[in-house]
């Protein structure tokens, strides 16, 4: 998932105002319906867009309003090796590995910003260790945190402390039949995960949910892990399949159905963080011209510091009117349609 | 059991007719309030509301709107009420306006109701803000069920929710603060709207021409609070929620 470098294209024009004016005007001036109100009432909706865009005010940036999403793809390897996903087929070098202490400090120096920091792989649970030493850190400065795991190496002293820490687990399942679960894992591991759900379910009670990937190859599965979920009381999301690189799965909804929704990309509020430390505002953010170059690496420079340069506000700005399929997942969403 | 919290800062006489100008349409509510706090965040004009059924609590420091209206929410909930509302001095309520607002939030499961606002003038930057819904929240999108925030001059809360989610006292003006509740509450609650409860606020336009410095300074305020907008941080969900307006109030 490594991102390309094209500093050509990393620098802000005219078009990208252009973009955002008009993404303003057109559907305001739709409103106005006495066409002697047209030209005043855009020109007034220009300045208040100009305000917005261009005034500079003295409070700046940080009052501690907990908007922000950190998700934390803690590492590319996954002891799973599931057709759906390419990420366990780039697991970074070691040496490339982002140290913990940077995380951490990330989260510190955001966390008035957050209301919700993420864990997300490959497999976030083989680095266990930097897991709880992230969830200790999170619930003392009062953040929720989320781990999306595929349950292979949860243990009962992990859960236990987890529950103590009040965070969520999300563990994926995509099928609750035996040969579909191997197929989809593209490992044998339904007889290890199956009994770790439920003893997570036991312990964690309502902190533990299920989600599914639905795809072609996932639809008939899916109503049948909704039942499951039902019976065992375990709340549980369906997310659309995305294209991480595998291309062994296909997609059930046709791209035009996944973007037509109505619902504009939220991914703005997001801050995303590579394994090596490169920070992105999304983990789809390749498809943004401007966003092929992470805005920079928390490793190397301080992450307020990051958020704050000309191209992320530029990133942010033009990810107002994104409309790819991507915004159909998780992180795009509100969290109170979620699991519901 | 609906209690009215009003938080203050008198500067002008204009001000002091705007409060006058509210009480009077808060005692014409066809139905009365339980409780009215009117809560004067140190003003530099120093005044008499002369209502003897108001408590009118005066603070010794300036410290903001949000902190006034927590002053009175504190009262209101060791108080036992069940229903917390809020508007401003600069607003006028129509006679259901309590009726309304308690009737929703008494029938509904929503922790939070919002208000249909209008303009009080009639200039062109009022018919603008009518049209732009500056003060009239934003509809939650794509379903236009819920609201994603509602501002806090036509805002009601049930009394669990106002002792779980208190205004933000960092916030220093009243610009930015009701954003903020409204993402906190919507991690947990629902906002809903009730366009039947009507209330005008006055922008204090003169006219189109000789206001139009009010009317840039507006906006340069509301910039201030949400700099983190354009600056990389972006709110939670702006992007999917829809400012209300005549035209889509249904």
């Amino acid at each position: 998932m490594s991102l390309i470098y094209r500093l050509k294209q990393s620098q802000p024009n005219f078009t990208h105002g252009i973009q955002d004016y008009l993404g303003e005007i057109i559907p305001f001036s739709q409103r106005v319906k006495n066409p002697l109100l047209k030209v005043p009432m855009v020109a007034l909706k220009s300045l208040e867009w100009a305000i917005y865009r261009w005034h500079k005010t003295p409070i700046r940036r940080f009052y501690g309003i907990k908007s922000n999403e950190l998700i934390y793809m803690i590492t590319n390897a996954c002891n799973d090796k599931c057709p759906k996903c390419g990420i366990w087929e780039r697991p970074e070098p070691k040496e490339q590995h982002l140290r913990i202490q940077h995380f951490i400090r990330c989260l510190t120096r955001l966390h008035h910003n957050l209301y919700q920091v993420t864990l997300t792989g490959g497999e976030p649970l083989l680095f266990k260790r930097d897991v709880m030493l992230i969830a200790e850190e999170a619930k003392k400065l009062n953040v929720p945190m989320v781990t999306i795991t595929n349950g292979r190496m949860v243990d009962e002293a992990f859960l236990a402390r987890y529950k103590e820490l009040g965070h969520i687990l999300v563990i994926s399942i995509d099928s609750v039949s035996r040969e579909k679960w191997n197929e989809f894992r593209g490992t044998k591991s339904f007889d290890i995960v199956m009994p770790k759900i439920m003893l997570a379910r036991d312990i964690l009670g309502d902190q533990l949910r299920v989600q599914s990937v639905l795809s072609r190859e996932s639809a008939e599965e899916i109503p049948k892990v909704v039942a499951w979920c039902k019976e065992h009381g375990i709340q549980h999301n369906t997310q659309l399949y995305q294209d991480f690189g595998a291309k062994n799965w296909s997609n059930l909804v046709t791209h035009q159905q996944m973007v037509n929704d109505g619902t504009p990309c939220a991914a703005r509020k997001n801050i995303c963080i590579y394994p090596n430390g490169d920070v992105v505002k999304c983990f789809d953010h390749r498809r943004i011209p401007l966003a092929k170059q992470p805005l920079g690496n928390i490793g190397e420079q301080d992450i307020i510091e990051i958020l704050c340069t000309k191209r992320s506000t530029e990133v942010s700005k033009i990810m107002k009117t994104c409309n790819f399929p991507c915004k159909a997942m998780s992180c795009n969403k509100p969290q109170v349609l979620l699991f519901k | 059991m609906s209690a009215l919290i009003i938080p203050c800062y008198i500067r002008t006489e204009w001000d002091l007719s705007c409060l006058r100008r509210l009480l009077d349409s808060v005692f014409a509510q066809t139905k009365p309030f339980e409780k009215v706090y009117v809560v004067d965040d140190a003003s530099p004009l120093k005044y008499d509301i002369g209502q003897f059924a108001i408590e009118h609590v005066v603070l010794d420091r300036n410290g903001g709107p949000a902190r006034a209206r927590n002053v009175a929410i504190n009262k209101a909930l060791q108080a036992g009420y069940a229903h917390l509302l809020f508007t401003d001095h600069d607003c006028i309520l129509d006679r259901e306006w309590n009726t309304r607002m308690v009737a929703f939030l008494d029938s509904s499961d929503f922790a939070a109701v919002g208000g249909m606002t209008y303009s009080w003038g009639k200039t062109l930057l009022d018919r603008y803000h009518d049209l732009n819904g500056t003060l009239a929240g934003k509809w939650l999108l794509p379903d236009r069920k819920e609201l994603w925030y509602m501002p806090s001059l036509n805002f009601g809360l049930k009394a669990f929710a106002a002792e779980e989610f208190p205004f933000d006292e960092r916030f220093p003006t009243a610009a930015g603060e009701d954003v903020d509740l409204c993402l906190r509450l919507r991690s947990k609650y629902r906002i809903g709207f009730c366009p039947e409860a009507k209330l005008w606020h006055d922008y204090g336009y003169k006219n189109s021409f000789t206001s139009f410095p009010r009317f840039l300074k507006l906006f340069q305020k509301y910039k201030s609070s949400s700099a983190t907008l354009y600056e990389g941080h972006t709110v939670l969900m702006w992007d999917s929620s829809e400012s209300i307006y005549e035209g889509n109030i249904r």
